[in-house]
């Protein structure tokens, strides 16, 4: 009876702003603590969440790291991120999707060369 | 936005070795990662690698002993021929058709007629008498049958695997005629997408054995040592009487050969460790897409999930905020 659908799980909703910037991800920074916020990406689970995660624990200008699923039926993540002076949040996330995918790339060219 | 680009990359390099590799199995090593990009792999390739698979039919005449949603249920669940999909539109955003996500860029149609004739023999509807509009696009074993078919010239129709998955049995006088229209879809949404039967890893076994305490044991002592493993790891050599790892990666990461050292009263008889960076896969799919377009797809569709989770640089207050925190 409560059960969301079962696309919610992958489709984001149509946002208000219907250009390219959807609201897949949300940032809040916190108020308390200097160089830490909260990014909510929408529509995402553990696949994405374990790799960034893991992904900015590699930087060394990351204190701390760390990503929720804030309640199963509900299909985001929130992935907390704190940093030194010399980087801020939103650049450690940058880089480490960046990476990633550099990385992914990377083994795409392994994988065509061992075919 | 003029923050300095920043410093080092922390990407890291994967190593691939395939080790195998058949239309519908592979299995190959990946080194130099970590287990969450393993993890993250196997999660892609069970559940966001798309097909194309049934997904409405309307049925005309069903005198059948199933009733219709039971047949539509089977019907969705046979796995369709499925290189196309990655080029195909998902329905839900397709713009092409008039709504009804019925057209020809993001939909294959299906077509079963059978009737049972009057004979008193039991008419078995399959997979095979489902004849698609598109023909790259129809059932597995269809597919398989034609390239048997011209490879080899021997078909018959009647061989136990060349039948065709079974859909429903008709008696006499009973009739099935249905249409059916299959999309692209993934495996989140329903299994019957997803186009891996298992998609398994582990991690490479380091196993080292300590050669001066196993030279303490008897013959016996080490034949039952080499015996309590459930699966066959070490070996005797009865020659030499040496204890070697014959299979390391048979090892299953039950730690009953450190038990029975243990029992023997030599603890530190072997050593076995799990490289954290070094993982087996074995994939197999169902035969909607071949192995390797499996691995190559799912790495594909993580970089694309990857490329979604971007944030923004032209959102205006973004920018103001990450000015604001950043930049040394």
């Amino acid at each position: 009876m409560n059960a969301p659908d079962r696309y919610e799980r992958f489709v984001v909703p149509e946002g208000t702003k219907n250009d390219n910037h959807s609201c897949r991800v949300s940032y809040e920074r916190d108020t308390k603590i200097v160089n830490a916020a909260s990014f909510t990406i929408e529509r995402e689970d553990h696949t994405i969440g374990n790799i960034v995660r893991m992904q900015l624990h590699r930087d060394p200008n990351v204190l701390f790291a760390g990503y929720k699923l804030p309640h199963p039926l509900q299909y985001k993540i929130i992935v907390r991120i704190h940093t030194t002076s010399q980087s801020s949040p939103t650049q450690a996330y940058t880089q480490a999707v960046n990476d990633l995918d550099k990385e992914l790339e990377y083994l795409k060219q392994a994988f065509e060369v061992c075919f | 936005m003029d923050r300095p680009a920043a410093g080092a990359s922390y990407q890291r390099f994967p190593r691939v070795k395939i080790r195998e590799l058949k239309d519908d199995y592979a299995k190959f090593e990946l080194r130099d990662t970590d287990a969450s990009m393993a993890n993250a792999l196997r999660r892609v390739m069970i559940a966001e690698v798309p097909t194309v698979a049934i997904d409405l039919v309307e049925i005309e005449v069903n005198s059948s002993v199933l009733n219709d949603e039971f047949i539509a249920h089977r019907l969705g669940l046979i796995p369709l021929t499925s290189a196309a999909a990655m080029q195909m539109r998902f329905s839900r955003d397709c713009d092409a058709c008039d709504g009804d996500g019925s057209c020809e860029y993001c939909s294959v149609e299906f077509n079963l007629s059978a009737r049972a004739t009057d004979s008193d023999q039991t008419l078995e509807v399959t997979s095979n008498d489902l004849r698609s509009a598109d023909p790259k696009v129809c059932p597995v074993d269809q597919a398989r049958a034609y390239q048997q078919a011209l490879s080899s010239g021997d078909y018959d129709p009647n061989a136990g695997d060349q039948r065709g998955i079974l859909i429903v049995k008709l008696r006499r006088g009973q009739e099935l005629r249905l249409r059916a229209i299959a999309r692209k879809g993934i495996g989140k949404d329903h299994a019957k997408w997803s186009p891996a039967a298992t998609v398994t890893f582990m991690y490479e076994p380091d196993i080292r054995i300590n050669e001066e305490l196993m030279d303490t044991l008897t013959l016996d002592e080490k034949r039952s040592w080499v015996e309590s493993s459930p699966t066959k790891v070490f070996e005797l050599d009865p020659v030499t009487q040496q204890v070697t790892v014959s299979d390391a990666e048979a090892y299953t990461y039950d730690e009953e050969v450190i038990k029975a050292a243990e029992a023997m009263g030599k603890p530190g008889l072997v050593e076995i460790n799990a490289k954290e960076d070094s993982f087996i896969f074995t994939v197999e799919t169902t035969g909607a897409i071949t192995a390797y377009e499996l691995i190559m797809n799912a790495i594909t569709v993580l970089r694309q999930k990857l490329d979604a989770v971007r944030l923004q640089d032209d959102d205006g207050d973004l920018g103001e905020l990450g000015a604001h925190l950043g930049g040394p």
